[in-house]
């Protein structure tokens, strides 16, 4: 599926099941959710980290509604904390088969996202583990030199902060020095087709969704 | 013909960096750009690209690119990159310039072709070698097919070969009508492909005739021949045993080394194939397997903060290894933990005068000009303690002077202190007649060799 529409749809849902409680809905999305990252060959343990890590949020969110408030309430209690499943399994479908640069790509085509906006928030990406390795390379630096920087150390910071500063510099004129104008027109060489089945898809969906929300409890 | 009339150039007001400059550089030809570090050969690509005054600066004067296309390859060519991999990069360039899609795998072949990446295409290039980078960079302007190609010592990380072969598909570029202008320290590989030099010196620029050119070109056209000693039994400094280092793929699988203490070791190699890697496994910053000892310690065992204060690396890149604002600070930064009697504050002012760095105390370490930083960072190494230094590419973006007074420093203070020195180079002059021991990396393995 086009990954606009993906992204669209999972934001859809989150909403809508924010707004109303279906326990029977959260479970299904859950479950399909589920299903689709096992079709699309999820690593094992990806999937136990998804599901692991957010239940400290959901149990401390049901723990809350059914044992420290006066009035219990288990549909309540199961409802929320199952709301937290469902952010996390939608974005994950999302995110399984689409790298930041198809998401930023298909933005730019598809909805006509600023460039400058897509690029830019790419190239910040794309600066991320240059980052990490600055970091570590500065606390090296610093410790042949007799400086030891803990992670708390504004020496660290300010120094991290210089090479983000440099880097961010850097690629302004890096885009521009590969043909980069803001503003400017772009042609497209790697296509992100929106297809027929990608609204079909789309519209079942959310037919379902809504359907299931005002009816099922 | 490109012109430049009363261009001037100044980042603050005080300091012209390029100073009236009356420059004819023909289109269509391959121009070399030579000056000490510092002169502003890096500036003067950057204005002929479009990014200064824009991005940095003030500039007065005309300057006339004959409405050809141009774009730059940075001296770190790391930072150009928008992009995660080289193919992505390529396209997003292309897209720029509004190439359509039936022609992208021309481009695409091209670029990649000329700088022999097919297997580099689809890597990050963050977990490049620096000589892979450049040979990216080179390719995405190929691939861009521009008419002017403005390269910041595109070669600097390049081992000779890859340097040798690049120089020649320049020419065969000019060839078909490009023009090329380059700014390199090293003049091997130049005297038949260089049509023009220019030479900095003092804000200005000069043509020099084709005789004085080409006297330049061929006195560094000498091939050294460089003899080194084989280790016989001498105490280690490092011993590997059955070690292996892997980053995106087996870089060393090494059997047995011993890499001795109190020595000069030069160690080359192709781009790529991993010495940095060896130096970041050998400072703690890369794991290894197998085992890795330091005088009969092993390594991964050692607390990292004591470990470091006896082996330190001086990077490729010099700004990673500051960490204060000025030169001053940088120096007091150094001295607190000096103990050796060779590098006193008299000897330090010294050596700071005589690396033209004295005159830039109070100025912030990252305004420096590229050579001024390297020059600085390789002084404040040798000015702490100690007792191994795993030195990558010290020589690159010096011009002559400086990397003989580098070397000069290097040497004196290894030879009275007894440090352990291995250098990572490519570049020889000036350094392989001193080191003791020549390593080679190659084919996953490092060896001794006499040559």
């Amino acid at each position: 599926m086009n990954p606009s529409f993906k992204f669209i749809l999972a934001l859809i849902i989150s909403l809508e099941i924010s707004l109303k409680i279906s326990l029977s809905t959260n479970f299904a999305i859950i479950i399909l959710a589920i299903i689709y990252l096992l079709i699309k060959r999820i690593k094992l343990k990806n999937l136990l980290i998804l599901l692991l890590v957010p239940f400290i949020a959901a149990f401390t969110i049901f723990a809350t509604l059914e044992w420290f408030t006066p009035t219990p309430n288990l549909f309540n209690a199961l409802g929320l904390s199952s709301r937290i499943y469902v952010y996390i399994l939608t974005i994950s479908c999302v995110t399984i088969n689409t790298n930041a640069e198809e998401l930023a790509r298909s933005f730019e085509q598809n909805f006509h996202l600023p460039s400058k906006f897509a690029y830019g928030v790419l190239a910040a990406l794309n600066i991320v583990p240059r980052m990490k390795q600055a970091v570590k390379q500065i606390r090296t630096a610093g410790m042949m030199r007799g400086v030891y920087l803990s992670f708390w150390s504004p020496v660290l910071y300010f120094k991290a902060i210089l090479v983000a500063l440099n880097s961010a510099e850097n690629l302004a004129q890096g885009m521009e020095s590969h043909g980069y104008q803001e503003d400017a027109h772009r042609s497209v060489i790697i296509a992100v087709p929106v297809r027929a089945r990608d609204w079909v898809w789309s519209a079942i969906i959310l037919i379902a969704l809504n359907l299931a929300l005002f009816i099922l409890k | 013909m490109i012109t430049s009339k009363n261009l001037t150039f100044s980042y603050d007001q005080n300091i012209k960096i390029l100073d009236n400059l009356n420059l004819e550089i023909p289109t269509g030809q391959f121009s070399l750009l030579i000056g000490p570090t510092g002169c502003g050969k890096s500036t003067l690509l950057k204005v002929l690209a479009g990014l200064y005054p824009k991005y940095a600066g003030k500039v007065s004067g005309d300057l006339n690119l004959n409405g050809l296309k141009s774009a730059i390859m940075f001296q770190n060519a790391g930072e150009q990159f928008t992009m995660a991999t080289p193919r992505e990069e390529i396209i997003f360039a292309l897209e720029n310039l509004r190439v359509k899609q039936a022609d992208y795998h021309k481009h695409l072949t091209a670029g990649v072709q000329f700088a022999q990446i097919e297997n580099l295409l689809d890597q990050k290039i963050n977990t490049m070698s620096g000589g892979e980078q450049q040979r990216v960079a080179l390719a995405v302007l190929i691939a861009m097919d521009i008419d002017l190609f403005l390269l910041d010592e595109p070669f600097a990380s390049c081992d000779p070969q890859a340097r040798q072969f690049l120089i020649t598909k320049l020419a065969h570029l000019r060839d078909q009508g490009k023009t090329i202008i380059l700014s390199d320290h090293v003049l091997n590989g130049y005297q038949d492909v260089c049509d023009c030099l220019f030479q900095f010196a003092g804000h200005h620029v000069q043509q020099l005739d084709s005789l004085a050119k080409d006297k330049l070109l061929q006195t560094s056209m000498h091939q050294n021949n460089y003899s080194f000693a084989v280790p016989q039994n001498e105490a280690a400094c490092f011993t590997l045993n059955k070690t292996q280092l892997t980053q995106n793929r087996l870089l060393l699988s090494q059997d047995q080394l011993k890499i001795i203490a109190g020595k000069t070791t030069l160690i080359t190699g192709a781009n790529g194939v991993g010495k940095t890697s060896l130096f970041n496994a050998l400072t703690k910053m890369l794991p290894y397997s197998g085992s890795l000892t330091y005088h009969n310690r092993e390594v991964r065992q050692q607390a990292t903060r004591k470990y470091l204060l006896h082996v330190a690396q001086i990077f490729q890149n010099a700004t990673d290894q500051f960490l204060s604002v000025t030169v001053q600070d940088e120096i007091n930064l150094s001295k607190k933990q000096r103990t050796n009697g060779f590098f006193t504050d008299e000897k330090i002012n010294e050596v700071l005068a005589d690396l033209d760095l004295d005159q830039h105390l109070d100025q912030v370490v990252y305004s420096l000009s590229g050579g001024q930083q390297k020059k600085l960072q390789i002084l404040l190494m040798l000015i702490a303690d100690q007792d191994v230094l795993l030195i990558d590419e010290p020589l690159s973006g010096l011009d002559h002077v400086s990397s003989q007074k580098v070397m000069q420093l290097l040497r004196q203070s290894q030879k009275k202190r007894g440090q352990t020195l291995l250098i990572i180079s490519h570049e020889l002059d000036g350094l392989a007649d001193w080191c003791d021991y020549h390593l080679v990396f190659a084919d996953k393995q490092l060896h001794y060799v006499t040559k």
